[in-house]
């Protein structure tokens, strides 16, 4: 019975524990003393000790939205760049259906100019100058691959583990299984540079877990947090008074209902409210950070100014505790090249390229990059056969990935696709495996991150996934 | 997640002392023993359920001893000889992650064998095959068969709800609360009926009232009210999973669903019994053919998540199946159906094929957006009017599509690659030559190769597009003609003739095993169910069947469930915690005897949800005062033997329509398609999330329940109050404590408005003096005047602010001011109660049920 307590975080499982401890203030001021499983039946935000030692405290997923072509940025394919307009190879043999039925057309070459890189002489290619620049930061899985085939179940699955939204993502997961170590600030924070992504929230709710675990879209504009700014209307001294009523009101109120911690808590998160005003907002105002630094993020030109930002961000972010932060570039799938791959492609590596080498500079620089641990990715990539003559169908079946800092080991390659980089080959990588390794390294089992839901105990990877060791170790 | 960990090792050291003190009889070598067949027989009844040909999971096939040396993807699974280093074994006895079988051990004489087996060499001859095709029958166990949910509703000794209570406090020598003081009574019941505060009117009333049966009449005045029907259909919406959209990418509007949220409402009204309720939501169109509402209610089933633009048919058609199976298992029978998707139910006796054969019942349905819900006359002239128009225009539109024919079959032509082959074929296959599951393949992807001719003329030459146009213009001078009936969006049977349905291995529509038929739970019903299709029109009246049983006053779940379900809404928790698990990983019910009563004299009562209702409304337990007793709260902390009445927060909805009640803003029209109130700034207006803010400002303060339901984005005010999603079935809504909320309060646009407002009804409320109006604000927001010190606190609290703003305004910066003012206030004093006013609504008092 207590352990289902603890599954179904509740009213009263808070309730029971301030009756037993005395109550209302004094309740808090014990908790300090009680272990935290008992701090986190009164508060399910409070931090909670990790399965293992994690390797890094923080993610930022930078989630190139629509499928970036791997075949034209990472994954160099000599075998192709030889064969072009020519079939499939019948040793590699067609997919059996794509999203837009292109699978009977000629392979496509990469355009690009392609170099190795840094001292592990990883390939990237020339849409991808600055961010090649950081290859020996980087451990580059080539063979990742999903189940979906059209962009909201595959966007889904790659922040859900399914592709049929209301299963948590993985932000989500997170919090639950680690809480927030900083309290002004969500835990879980999603940013956009266009529209919104496909499926919308379903990609960062909290699906059966309890609503506060979800994550909180960033808005663009001057209040990232909605309501979060006091109207013009009422200055700091007035709202302050006005708070005061509303605390001398509800512990009027509250006389005879002190062994009642929810009243307790909700007259508390009215203060919490009012200290994020402030202290959210300045984690949030990047005029706070020096011109050179908004320039290494590429603020100062349009084209990347507003990835840029959401980059420089997300560094603040994380900087102050915050344990997820979603990036989504070409959000509301920018990058879906089905046809003139090159002008697409051009403009979201433009778009993307300058921010993402920012970033990774920026938290080296300031000693944050061991800690934070940066993904990079689409739901999946593009196929080698060409859709339209210039375009690109889906790819799920092999696509790129990196992944760096946070413990993630510099300047390797994990697995292979085939010889045109249209399936993974060697060590494949699920989806699952990927969400399975990134909970690892923030110190969570995914096996043991559970929630009894409709009377199984779910995980943040349904039936599947394995931790990809070879990354950090 | 820690403690359950600790809880299954803790488990297994027991389990392992246990073996180990025994002899493993039964198993002991005799001469050279192969356990070829035992561990066969394991394979077959424990493992390949999972790992067969067909599911395959893990890449791991576990029907032959080839398969098993090949192994998944992770490499072989047997080193024969050897138990110790072969995969098979050390995922038995958990050295490997996850544990086999999933979600459950082998006992230890059953890992005996397969050690046994593999130290012998793993002998596997041909005799000794494993099938995943013929699983063995179904043996229950004297727990599940003696499980509480299963057993008959009995008429347990008691007359009343109290009895049931004070009979389970009494053991733990506890005393129930005292009766709540009227004001909070009356409160606590309107509020919970209708969803709204009672007016200052509806309080004196009640106060005055000094008969016996004063509340009574209150309980029959709110559930005479037609917002009874807009507070408890909101509780029924979550369990149905309503939404206005598809949901996924595109998440279309579903323009005509709305009157499937308007049936509920007004089948709350009518206190519809509840066994109708099923029949009209499983199968209205069959059962009541020539009744309107059934055929809207039956939209229940329509409200699947439905990616429109994926290119499987097959997986798509499985999807919304298992939507409708997964709902109708939750809804109605309380029992997590979704877990037998991919193999038995891990806990519960619900068989992999009982999840197929629930299916079965739904196996031929489809869409129906365009039914006409009018009848008689009304119909008749509406057909009369569509076939005049399509009469006199056929020659015209035959010619305009004869012009875009070539163009729209090559735009089909190329966009049906992206199709199986087997849907190609449903497509290519004249309608009348198709198999049933042809039809639902073809009527599920033809609108993705079919294009609007006037799209399609957009790419005709000039001259031919000169002709289109010139057509279509003379096309338009028959507009007039066309009749615009109302249309809602439901299912029927696409025919007489079901398409087979198969239990599918892993849950995928590419691996099916053996056929099913319809059928019920087998462990209270293992026959096929009895079909017997509707004369006079073309359905299979397969959910007839399934509607008539559901409904079936011996059902044990259905009946036990909505009672529960009610009890929750009026407690915040059911007698059972887990009101949508009735399973064995739910809650037990902390008062079986109680739930039965009242279950049985539901049925009794003819399924009526208001007699219920006025049952639990009239019992003590249910004017319990909420506060706290300390024995009683260190001997049941968590009152689930209810010795208080459980205070708690209202939903998000209700908190809307509180404040907008309160403020004197409320438009209270019932009905229509639901309507955008503006969003808070910062929401992305160019996305998918977009929606277009009412022209009519009056339709943005409708009641909550008619705000559009967007699956992609739910109304902001709602989801920072725990509103569910609506892509599943939701049996109960969490209660969070949030600063986000804090924030909606402090700074939402809408609650400063309503604060304002709130103030000025208060303000022009002529001849108050500031006493007065103090009370007059307490009195509209709590329903009761401010006790002394309450009072002292609110003037001395507009004094200060009333300076603090008085130097605003002398800066000319702005205030938040009522629209007009009486004469003589001062606007720094009037800014000062809005500040007030806006405090009120922000209070516990007014957001807690006490």
């Amino acid at each position: 019975m207590l352990n289902k307590l603890k599954h179904h975080w509740n009213v009263s499982s808070r309730r029971e524990f301030f009756t037993r401890a005395g109550s209302g203030l004094a309740g808090i001021a014990l908790a300090s003393l009680l272990d935290e499983e008992a701090k986190a039946s009164i508060d399910p935000l409070a931090p909670k000790t990790p399965h293992h030692a994690p390797l890094a405290k923080s993610v930022i997923f930078l989630f190139m939205e629509g499928g970036p072509s791997h075949v034209d940025l990472f994954d160099y394919k000599p075998v192709l760049q030889k064969m072009d307009g020519q079939p499939i190879p019948e040793s590699i043999g067609k997919p059996k259906m794509t999203a837009q039925g292109s699978q009977n057309n000629n392979l496509r070459s990469s355009r690009r100019t392609w170099k190795q890189r840094g001292q592990s002489g990883m390939w990237v290619s020339d849409w991808y100058e600055n961010t090649g620049a950081h290859v020996d930061d980087m451990t580059i899985i080539r063979s990742c691959w999903a189940d979906g085939i059209n962009h909201v179940g595959s966007v889904c699955q790659m922040n859900t583990g399914s592709i049929l939204a209301g299963r948590p993502s993985m932000g989500a997961w997170t919090t639950y299984g680690l809480g927030t170590s900083n309290k002004n600030l969500p835990s879980f924070v999603v940013m956009t540079d266009d529209k919104d992504p496909l499926g919308g929230a379903n990609n960062w709710n909290s699906g059966f877990l309890p609503a506060l675990y979800q994550g909180t879209l960033f808005r663009r504009g001057s209040t990232p947090i909605l309501d979060l700014k006091p109207p013009a209307t009422i200055s700091d001294e007035q709202e302050r008074n006005q708070l005061g009523l509303l605390r001398s009101i509800n512990e009027l109120w509250s006389k005879d209902k002190s062994e009642d911690s929810e009243l307790e808590a909700r007259i508390q998160s009215y203060e919490m409210a009012y200290q994020m005003q402030s202290s959210a907002s300045e984690a949030v105002d990047l005029t706070k950070e020096t011109e050179a630094t908004r320039k290494m993020y590429g603020m100062d030109d349009p084209a990347t100014a507003v990835f840029g930002g959401n980059c420089l961000m997300a560094r603040r972010l994380v900087e102050r505790g915050v344990r997820f932060v979603e990036l989504y570039s070409g959000s509301g799938s920018g990058w879906d090249a089905h046809q003139h791959i090159e002008e697409n492609h051009t403009k979201w590596c433009k778009a993307s390229d300058k921010p993402i080498a920012g970033l990774l500079a920026d938290l080296k620089q300031r000693g944050l990059l061991k800690d934070t641990l940066v993904v990079w990715g689409g739901e999946f990539g593009r196929t080698p056969f060409n859709q339209q003559g210039d375009g690109r169908d889906h790819n799920p079946w092999g696509f790129t990935m990196f992944m760096a800092g946070g413990g993630a080991k510099p300047g390797q390659y994990i697995g292979t696709t085939d010889d045109i980089g249209m399936r993974a080959a060697e060590r494949p990588v699920h989806v699952h495996d990927i969400h399975a390794t990134i909970l690892w390294m923030l110190g969570l089992d995914h096996l043991k991150t559970t929630y009894l839901h409709n009377g199984r105990n779910e995980r943040p990877t349904v039936l599947a996934g394995e931790v990809v060791k070879e990354v950090f170790s | 997640m820690r403690s359950l960990h600790i809880t299954h090792s803790v488990v297994h050291r027991i389990f392992t002392l246990a073996v180990c003190a025994l002899p493993l009889c039964g198993f002991q070598p005799s001469a050279k023993p192969t356990y070829e067949k035992e561990a066969a027989a394991l394979l077959t009844a424990k493992c390949v359920q999972c790992h067969s040909p067909a599911a395959k999971m893990g890449d791991l096939d576990l029907t032959s001893r080839d398969a098993l040396m090949k192994g998944g993807k992770h490499g072989p699974s047997l080193v024969p000889g050897n138990a110790a280093e072969s995969r098979l074994y050390r995922h038995l006895t958990a050295q490997l992650t996850p544990q086999m079988p999933f979600g459950g051990r082998l006992n230890e004489q059953e890992i005996a064998v397969f050690k046994n087996w593999i130290e012998a060499g793993a002998v596997w001859n041909a005799s000794a095959s494993t099938s995943s095709a013929a699983p063995s029958k179904p043996r229950y166990t004297d727990a599940q068969k003696r499980y509480w949910a299963f057993q008959p509703v009995a008429a347990p000794k008691g007359n009343s709800i109290d009895s049931f209570i004070l009979a389970k406090l009494k053991e733990k020598n506890l005393r129930p609360n005292g009766p709540a003081d009227k004001v909070t009574l009356l409160r606590r019941a309107s509020l919970d009926l209708i969803g709204l505060p009672p007016t200052p009117e509806e309080t004196q009333a009640f106060l005055a009232d000094n008969s016996p049966d004063a509340f009574a009449k209150v309980v029959d005045r709110l559930l005479a009210s037609p917002h009874y029907g807009e507070r408890w259909g909101r509780e029924w919406l979550d369990v149905a999973r309503y939404a206005d959209t598809n949901g996924f990418k595109a998440d279309e509007i579903r323009p005509n669903i709305w009157r499937y949220r308007d049936y509920v409402i007004q089948a709350f009204n009518d206190d519809k019994p509840y066994d109708r309720f099923i029949r009209e939501q499983i199968a209205g169109d069959e059962i009541y053919p020539n009744n309107v509402d059934a055929h809207i209610a039956t939209g229940f089933l329509r409200h699947y998540t439905d990616e429109t633009n994926q290119p499987s048919m097959e997986n798509r058609r499985e999807e919304l199946l298992m939507n409708i199976t997964d709902t109708v298992g939750s809804a109605f029978l309380g029992m997590t159906f979704g877990c037998a998707k991919c193999h038995d139910h891990k806990f519960d006796p619900i068989l992999h094929k009982d999840y197929y054969r629930l299916q079965a019942f739904f196996a031929n349905v489809r869409a129906k957006d365009d039914f006409i819900p009018l009848t008689g006359a009304e119909l008749e002239a509406v057909n009369k009017q569509q076939a005049e128009w399509e009469t006199k225009t056929k020659d015209l539109r035959a010619a305009m599509h004869a012009l875009v024919a070539p163009i729209g079959k090559a735009d089909a032509d190329e966009y049906m690659n992206r199709f199986s082959e087997g849907t190609r074929e449903a497509i290519n296959t004249p309608a009348e030559r198709r198999t049933s599951y042809q039809a639902l393949l073809a009527f599920q992807g033809l609108p993705q190769v079919t294009y609007q001719d006037a799209a399609l003329a957009k790419k005709l030459k000039p001259e031919q597009k000169k002709q289109f146009d010139l057509m279509a213009a003379q096309l338009k001078e028959f507009d007039a003609l066309k009749p615009h009936p109302p249309l809602a969006q439901t299912v029927i049977d696409n025919s007489t003739d079901a398409p087979k349905t198969f239990v599918l291995a892993g849950g995928s529509w590419s691996a099916p095993k053996e056929e099913v038929q319809p059928g019920f739970l087998s462990i209270l019903d293992p026959t096929d169910a009895k079909i017997v299709p509707p004369a006079g029109f073309a359905s299979t009246g397969r959910r007839t069947a399934l509607a008539n049983w559901l409904a079936d006053p011996k059902n044990p779940l259905t009946t036990r469930v909505i009672v529960n379900r009610i009890w929750q809404g009026h407690f915040g928790a059911g007698l059972v915690g887990t009101s949508s698990d009735f399973g064995i990983m739910g809650d037990r019910p902390t008062n079986p005897e109680l739930l039965d009563y009242l279950t049985s004299s539901f049925v009794q009562n003819g399924w009526s949800i208001k007699k219920l209702h006025r049952a639990i409304m009239l019992s003590g337990v249910y004017q319990e005062s909420s506060s706290s007793q300390t024995e009683a709260a260190a001997a049941d902390p968590d009152n689930k033997l209810l010795w208080h009445y459980p205070r708690h927060r209202v939903e998000g909805e209700v908190l809307r329509d509180a404040m907008l009640m309160t403020s004197g803003r409320l438009n209270l029209k019932m009905g229509g398609p639901g309507v955008h109130p503006e969003l808070p700034e910062g929401v992305n207006t160019a996305g998918y999330s977009a929606w277009a803010t009412e022209k009519d400002e009056a339709e943005a303060r409708r009641r909550s329940i008619y705000v559009f339901v967007k699956r992609v984005m739910t109304y902001p005010m709602f989801e920072a109050f725990d509103a569910p999603g609506s892509e599943e079935s939701c049996p109960r809504r969490f209660s969070t404590v949030v600063p986000s909320q804090a924030l909606t309060m402090m700074n939402d646009n809408y609650v400063l408005d309503w604060s304002r407002q709130f103030a000025g009804r208060v303000l022009n409320d002529g001849g108050l003096s500031p006493e007065q109006q103090i009370d007059r604000a307490y009195r509209l927001a709590y329903d009761r005047s401010p006790r002394p010190e309450e009072q002292q606190n609110v003037s001395a609290f507009l004094t200060k602010q009333s300076a603090v703003i008085a130097d605003r305004l002398a800066r000319n910066e702005k205030v938040l001011l009522p629209d007009r003012l009486p004469t003589g206030l001062e606007p720094a004093r009037a800014a000062a109660f809005v500040d007030f006013c806006h405090a009120l609504m922000s209070s516990n008092e007014f957001m807690y049920i006490n």
